[in-house]
């Protein structure tokens, strides 16, 4: 191909195009301190640790303690996550993060027709009670923060997993850290439509709060997932106003089973996104510190600090990468954790090189911490509160997010809120438009996205990178275990719980189900047996599918 | 092509994986540039997806794989499709599929791939150019 060596006098000339954010926001050519004259500090803004948190929820911030440097994890069988997990451990975590496989998130049986080839494939499977203590094995769950990312319907059946787990190891659940993610009407939004009824679903996440506010008060018993939702390609400002309006949601359902909002508002914690265009993710976090104070103060009128505090944890953004030229990702996850921590996060996971390719290898996994690990020792990025305080882009970008943040939301309330507007679709249809608009700037060129519209390189050229494969032989042994679990399970008490999980859960919507699932695994039934109950109780086919019947 | 016939395409995702937004973006873009997009959606068994091509009478299938099952699943529907004696609708595949599984795909009987990236108007001329109509069984 001819070489055009005139293009570096293109490149030597050429000026910043797409100047607006991502979501859309118009940015200035610079910001001064007229854009920011009419900002009271004390009101608007204030130190960390004070009322409306904009500059963080703790006083010293990383100073007390660093945010939770987690990498998500999840692969084959219980026993080869856990391998990893010990290893994550050895490379310098300070959290475990797990990620059930898509089975075991849909509730289907590991020989479902649909679940061939994804046992293990996506996430780990967490089929039975024995699983969890695989997965859990030799790890001191009395004192390591363990994240379980399971959003969906089947979060109590994983959550009773890990509190047995914990009671046969004697460990008082009342002490245990960690959270269990919960937030089940975002997975609507990742594919799960049938798996996730909202009238069904709300009413699992809500027991799951009611059960571990009274009885684990160390626990985050949802993590409101404006992750996944930003994956569905919406913007900054529609993250936060989806994730708030579900979190919105679940509070009303809580508060209308009689707990006070301050009981259990101070352990609502968020997973949030942490994309590409560097300062409107750092303005965007610190609006919502901002915007969760205010409505659970004037909204819900709690009244404990603690319930004030917008406490997140962080993915990277897997949708900002690009599978050419891979090795680019890291720079990419750099910034992009950099932002994280410079907004004050609390719990970080950064994104593997190859997450657009396959699950983390193990080899760039250990990068993604390591990056961490450069930003918390060698950047002094963690060493001052909120360090883009008084910045007049910064603080503008901060009203601005939160201003557009606030229409949205206020479409939504007038439409019933969250469940109506999931209901009606319209959540559906405004993420339609948001990723067809992105898509077409890329098309257009409107947006450049190294390696994708520009910076190509041909594909022999790309980078080979060392990739996790997916195990047909850690299915078969998980199949395998299942059966052999089966076989020689105590059938008697198997269906002696099911049954008394029928008669609990037709007791009706407000009768929390905590306490019978726990039975039900105790007694080692399956994920996919315990929520296919469920599912026939308020109404709907046991398997999301309609392939397969009830065993019992 | 006969003069005034819209290609007809099938757009579906076999098995439990829920991106769904490639999928859809390219729909729209072919609805756009003028074809009949039959949007079966996620989930699906290749048996579905063939039931579905046939009954609908599309032209073409295109299957969206995220999730590293590709070989399998398009194996799987390829040999659907010659059972059921369709093999005259035309295969192709989208997603995360690493290059060094095209050359496989291809062998298999996928009339193209196209990786995660590929801008939606290069599927569109292969379809126009390369897909001109359902061949004689």
């Amino acid at each position: 191909m001819k070489k055009d060596v005139n293009k570096i006098n293109t490149a030597y000339r050429e000026k910043a195009q797409a100047t607006n954010t991502l979501s859309g926001i118009a940015v200035k050519e610079i910001y001064t301190p007229e854009d920011t004259k009419d900002i009271h500090y004390d009101r608007d803004i204030a130190d960390s640790g004070q009322y409306p948190f904009t500059r963080g929820i703790y006083p010293d911030m990383f100073r007390g303690r660093y945010w939770t440097r987690r990498e998500v994890c999840g692969f084959g069988t219980p026993a080869h996550t856990n391998e990893r997990l010990l290893q994550q451990i050895e490379e310098g975590v300070g959290g475990l993060n797990v990620i059930v496989d898509m089975p075991t998130r849909f509730g289907v049986d590991v020989q479902h027709p649909l679940a061939e080839g994804e046992v293990g494939a996506a996430g780990v499977p967490l089929t039975s009670l024995k699983d969890m203590e695989d997965l859990t094995k030799g790890i001191p769950i009395s004192d390591v923060s363990f994240s379980l990312i399971s959003s969906s319907c089947i979060a109590p059946i994983v959550l009773s997993q890990y509190i047995i787990t914990c009671q046969s190891a004697g460990i008082d659940i009342s002490k245990i850290r960690g959270t269990i993610q919960n937030d089940t009407l975002s997975t609507r939004f990742c594919g799960m439509g049938e798996a996730t009824p909202p009238d069904l679903a709300l009413k699992i996440s809500a027991d799951v709060i009611e059960f571990c506010t009274k009885n684990m008060p160390l626990w985050n018993p949802i993590n409101v997932n404006m992750y996944d939702l930003r994956e569905t390609g919406i913007s900054a400002t529609q993250e936060l106003a989806f994730g708030f309006a579900n979190a919105i949601a679940y509070i009303e359902e809580v508060l209308e089973r009689g707990l006070d909002i301050d009981n259990f508002a101070p352990r609502f914690a968020f997973y949030c996104s942490a994309h590409i265009d560097f300062f409107e993710e750092i303005a965007k976090l610190r609006a919502a510190r901002r915007m969760w104070a205010r409505i659970m103060r004037e909204r819900f009128k709690a009244k404990n600090p603690k319930s004030l505090k917008f406490r997140f944890g962080i993915h990277t953004a897997g949708c900002s990468l690009v599978a050419h030229q891979p090795l680019n990702n890291i720079v990419r996850v750099a910034f992009e954790a950099l932002s994280a921590v410079l907004a004050g996060v609390q719990s970080l996971h950064c994104c593997s090189y190859d997450e657009p390719i396959a699950l983390p290898h193990e080899s760039t996994q250990r990068i993604a911490l390591r990056t961490q690990q450069i930003i918390a020792y060698e950047t002094g990025a963690a060493n001052t509160a909120d360090p883009l305080a008084g910045s007049y882009y910064i603080e503008t970008l901060t009203n601005r997010i939160e201003e557009e943040a606030l229409k949205i939301m206020e479409k939504i309330d007038e439409m019933g809120g969250a469940l109506a507007a999931i209901k009606k679709k319209w959540i559906d249809r405004e993420i339609e438009k948001e990723a067809v608009k992105y898509q077409e700037a890329i098309e257009n060129n409107e947006r450049i996205v190294v390696g994708i519209n520009e910076f190509i390189e041909p594909p022999e050229e790309e980078t080979r990178a060392k990739r996790h494969k997916y195990s047909y032989e850690a299915e078969k042994v998980h199949i395998d275990n299942v059966n052999r679990l089966r076989r020689e399970r105590d059938h008697k008490r198997v269906q002696e719980s099911i049954q008394n999980l029928r008669k609990e859960a037709l007791k009706g919507k407000k009768h929390n189900l905590i306490p019978s699932i726990i039975e039900a695994v105790r007694a080692y039934s399956t994920t996919d047996e315990i929520i296919g109950t469920i599912r026939e109780c308020f109404g709907y086919s046991y398997d999301p599918f309609e392939m397969e019947k009830s065993p019992f | 092509m006969e003069p005034g016939r819209k290609h007809r395409i099938l757009i579906g995702s076999i098995g439990l994986d829920g991106h769904e937004l490639g999928a859809l973006i390219v729909s729209r873009a072919l609805q756009d540039a003028g074809m009949e997009v039959v949007y079966l959606g996620l989930n699906q068994t290749p048996e579905q997806v063939v039931e579905s091509a046939i009954q609908e009478s599309v032209d073409i299938i295109g299957i969206s794989s995220m999730s590293g099952i590709h070989v399998e699943a398009l194996s799987d529907l390829l040999e659907v499709l010659e059972e059921r004696r369709a093999k005259n609708i035309s295969v192709i595949a989208g997603g995360i599929i690493p290059q060094e599984d095209f050359l496989v795909l291809e062998k298999l009987g996928v009339k193209k791939v196209f990786p995660s990236g590929t801008a939606t108007s290069e599927i569109v001329s292969f379809i126009k150019k390369e897909l001109p109509e359902k061949p004689e069984v």
